[in-house]
């Protein structure tokens, strides 16, 4: 008797609760859309300046947020650019040549980092900041490089464990016939293992670009600023779009503002959820023919 | 020939194995070494359990310490029903279409970045508390609701896997024995995955600890500790982001680091306490 | 088809040549041949004046670069102490030692109120200083107890780095007591859209930023606004500040004389500012 009540408070129990999640998604995006939709356009991003001009470059944007959607690509190129080679051939390394006790040690270190808050990691880029800047040269500060270098130690283990994880999961037969036929390891790194698990690889890639597009902590201590146009140097100060909104959310002086917030919400959501399906529908479709058009 | 350029490649991959390595364990060191002078001269203890008032010479983060227990205490309370029934729906409670679409929302619902949730709870929710129950609206219990939501599909998608991950034989076994969908979810599945919900759940936790804009932007950032859910709140992390304005050198400054500390221990006791688990799941045969 | 083309083409090279359309008035010759970046930081009560004068100097000169940050009156200080910043923004008189120890040099451009604002559909519109006392002490805790709505009131302040915070505790609050209950908004900007949003909030925010989405309230028989501030009545004022590390030079020089002009007064006038000049 007893058994069957719970079962049924079980089933009652797991449909409501989807239910909630379900109805607290849908009020949410619901909400966005209604008030962000009207402010989308050009004005939202290029301000009173012609679109074509500001993206050559001409002309300078003041009322819109194409210095926030180009400051944030340029972080996100940049830090993608520092953490991807350091991070693959740190996974290479464990997943191929690392013996037992090392890997045990490096897994531990990197599921610490995976693990630490990201306000830390800012503090850390900062304190990098002050350091170089006192010891080193006084042109260094809170910068557009401090961010990226921040950013990609923030994402270093999205990338590490998704390319150990793919090359681990190989199956014994692709890993081994390489070099039954004579090839060396490395050879049999590059043409054989890399290629056959780039899904997995990509699909880290991109997750971590997605991290490094919609996070606001690490920036907030290591350079970015409310105003400042399109970045102009690796030690200059840059905006970023979700800074742009949370600033906007905190003081925003005027109705045509805060709908400019939301128009902003619904641009970063649509880019960070594009990224990550990408990522999640290269996990399962990519395949190495798109490296070797064989 | 080809030997050289093997230990080369190796040479390369180590060295940016341990440039990592080196990384995690500089950012520790980093932030010992920049938030020792608030411990020196005996005031260790005052800095972990003390009040905080700066200009009267206070440097305790206790408030932000219980601020942050509060909210993610709040935040996993709420989560772990909402992730459990909709992972046991997910897994095995729905139809086959059903559970991809949700499978589907979920995923997508890991892509929201945090400061859009943020957002939309301040200008949704904290006029929703203030009319209903009081207060400025910006409290414990607006930041525990979004960051619920915030943290939910990843500890849905968490509990799915584990889930799915018992072996199929034991749950064909209790389907030949006459068991139906609850029931093999209830004596079969969730016993064997334990562990990975017990890990689910302890990763969640650390992600609500170290969460920063929600709690910034909904909490209200008071410097007294809460003794409520209407009253309002800071977070360690919180601080950190807003002490930005106080003199490189001086005890204020310093005490971000301690709370940088603070989280550093709390995360990395969350991570090895995870890897335990695991580690008791893979010895049980 | 040629024909449209050839239009296209030709409406192109204008616009391209014709990009910007630089009204400068004389104040922005002095920035001809000037190249390079100025970075701001520090008071949040100086950005709408610092945003306007960026955005006419860049709008003209290509090759200049301007970048606005705000972080407070403490943050200004130390970071252009510490050399991060060209400007150092204060909305307070810098003490005797940050001059000192950074060998500051200051320049006050404009005199600015800070006022206490409720939210417009607060009754309560006038208060007396012991009042305001009370309430920032978290003594009084109601707005029944002074004619308003039965709700718990909601302070709002800033952090203790700020210069808007400490002229208003200085001159308003006497150097009383603040309720550690009270909610934290890190710059003008902030605690002005609180309160517009929170029916039972109070705060305190710099006059020039003050419209008509807040109140201002009367303290001791005076209201906060431009007039009372520029005749002496409003007695809680203070000095907006620019400084930087020893004396300007170049662009930095050029940027802060410029604020001096006629122009750059008329702009900071327009912000609801009291111009020096």
């Amino acid at each position: 008797m007893i058994h069957n009540l719970a079962e049924k408070v079980v089933l009652f129990f797991s449909w409501v609760t989807t239910l909630v999640l379900g109805l607290s998604v849908s009020i949410f995006l619901g909400y966005l859309l209604w008030k962000g939709f009207p402010s989308l356009g050009p004005k939202l991003i290029f301000g009173q300046a012609d679109p074509l001009m500001a993206v050559l470059g001409r002309v300078r944007v003041f009322d819109g947020i194409f210095p926030a959607i180009a400051g944030t690509i340029c972080l996100v190129g940049l830090s993608a650019g520092l953490a991807l080679p350091v991070g693959v051939c740190s996974g290479i390394y464990l997943a191929e040549y690392a013996g037992p006790g090392m890997k045990k040690l490096l897994g531990i270190l990197f599921d610490i980092l995976a693990g630490i808050p990201s306000i830390v990691i800012g503090l850390f880029g900062f304190s990098l900041a002050v350091f170089l800047h006192r010891h080193f040269s006084s042109r260094v500060g809170p910068c557009l490089l401090i961010s990226a270098v921040s950013l990609a130690v923030l994402v270093l283990p999205y990338i590490v464990r998704s390319t150990q994880r793919s090359l681990e999961e190989l199956p014994a037969g692709i890993r081994k016939t390489a070099l039954a036929l004579g090839a060396s390891k490395l050879q049999n790194i590059a043409y054989v293992l890399i290629p056959n698990a780039l899904s997995g690889i990509s699909s880290g890639v991109i997750l971590a670009i997605g991290r490094c597009a919609e996070d606001t902590a690490v920036i907030l201590l290591t350079g970015v600023v409310a105003t400042a146009g399109i970045p102009s140097s690796l030690l200059s100060q840059y905006e970023a779009l979700p800074f742009y909104i949370y600033y906007i959310s905190n003081q925003y002086s005027s109705r045509a503002e805060l709908s400019q917030g939301y128009g902003a919400c619904l641009i970063l959501l649509v880019i960070c959820a594009v990224l990550f399906m990408l990522a999640y529908g290269m996990t399962k479709h990519l395949s190495y023919r798109t490296l070797y058009r064989a | 020939m080809r030997a050289s350029k093997e230990t080369v490649a190796k040479g390369i991959f180590l060295f940016c194995a341990m440039a990592s390595a080196v990384i995690i364990a500089s950012i520790l060191l980093f932030m010992v070494a920049l938030g020792l002078p608030l411990f020196k001269g005996g005031a260790f203890f005052s800095v972990w359990t003390g009040a905080w008032a700066p200009h009267q010479g206070y440097y305790g983060i206790w408030p932000m310490i219980a601020g942050t227990l509060w909210i993610a205490t709040l935040a996993m309370a709420l989560c772990l029903p909402l992730s459990l029934g909709a992972s046991f729906v997910i897994t095995s409670l729905g139809g086959p279409r059903l559970r991809r679409m949700l499978n589907a929302l979920v995923r997508f619902m890991t892509g929201i970045p945090t400061v859009i949730y943020g957002f939309v709870g301040i200008f949704l929710l904290v006029p929703l508390i203030r009319e209903g129950f009081g207060g400025a609206g910006m409290c414990v219990l607006a930041a525990g609701i979004i960051l619920a939501v915030l943290i939910s599909p990843t500890m849905v998608l968490f509990f799915s896997d584990s889930l799915q991950s018992v072996d199929p034989a034991n749950v064909q076994a209790a389907k030949a024995l006459g068991a139906d969908r609850v029931q093999r979810l209830l004596y079969v599945m969730l016993p064997k995955a334990f562990g990975g919900l017990a890990s689910g759940f302890i990763l969640a936790l650390g992600r609500a600890l170290g969460d920063t804009l929600i709690a910034l932007m909904l909490a209200g950032n008071a410097v007294r500790a809460p003794h409520g859910l209407l009253e309002p709140a800071r977070t360690l992390t919180a601080h950190i982001a807003l002490v930005k304005a106080a003199d490189f050198d001086s005890l204020e400054f310093r005490s971000i680091f301690a709370c940088g500390i603070a989280l550093y221990l709390f995360t990395t006791a969350a991570t090895v306490a995870v890897r335990w688990i695991e580690r008791e799941r893979m010895m049980v045969p | 088809m040629a024909k449209k083309f050839i239009q296209m083409l030709v409406s192109f090279c204008v616009l391209y040549f014709l990009a910007s359309p630089c009204f400068g008035g004389d104040a922005l010759d002095a920035f001809e041949g000037q190249k390079g970046t100025v970075k701001i930081a520090g008071g949040t009560a100086h950005i709408p004046v610092m945003k306007e004068a960026a955005k006419r100097i860049m709008t003209c000169y290509k090759d200049i670069i301007i970048t606005v940050a705000g972080g407070g009156s403490g943050v200004g200080i130390k970071q252009v102490g510490e050399g991060l910043v060209d400007i150092g923004n204060s909305g307070r008189k810098p003490k005797p030692e940050e001059i000192e120890r950074y060998n500051l040099k200051m320049f006050r451009w404009a005199v600015d109120g800070v006022g206490v604002v409720v939210n417009p559909a607060n009754p309560v519109k006038s208060l007396t200083k012991y009042q305001l006392q009370e309430i920032f002490a978290g003594k009084i805790d109601n707005w029944t107890a002074l004619g308003g709505a039965d709700h718990a009131i909601t302070v709002y302040t800033r952090d203790e780095s700020s210069g808007t915070r400490e002229v208003f505790w200085n001159k308003a609050l006497d150097k009383s007591a603040l309720s550690a209950k009270a909610l934290f908004v890190p710059s003008n900007g902030a605690m002005k859209t609180a309160v517009a949003n929170d029916p039972y909030a109070i705060g305190y925010i710099s006059v020039g930023y003050m419209d008509a989405s807040v109140i201002p309230v009367n303290l001791d028989g005076v209201t906060p606004t431009l007039e009372t501030v520029k005749n002496g009545q409003y007695k809680v004022a203070r000095g907006l500040y620019s400084n930087t590390k020893g004396e300007p030079t170049g662009l930095t020089r050029v940027f802060i004389e410029y604020l001096f002009t006629p122009e750059g007064q008329q702009i900071a006038a327009d912000k609801g500012f009291i111009p020096v000049k």
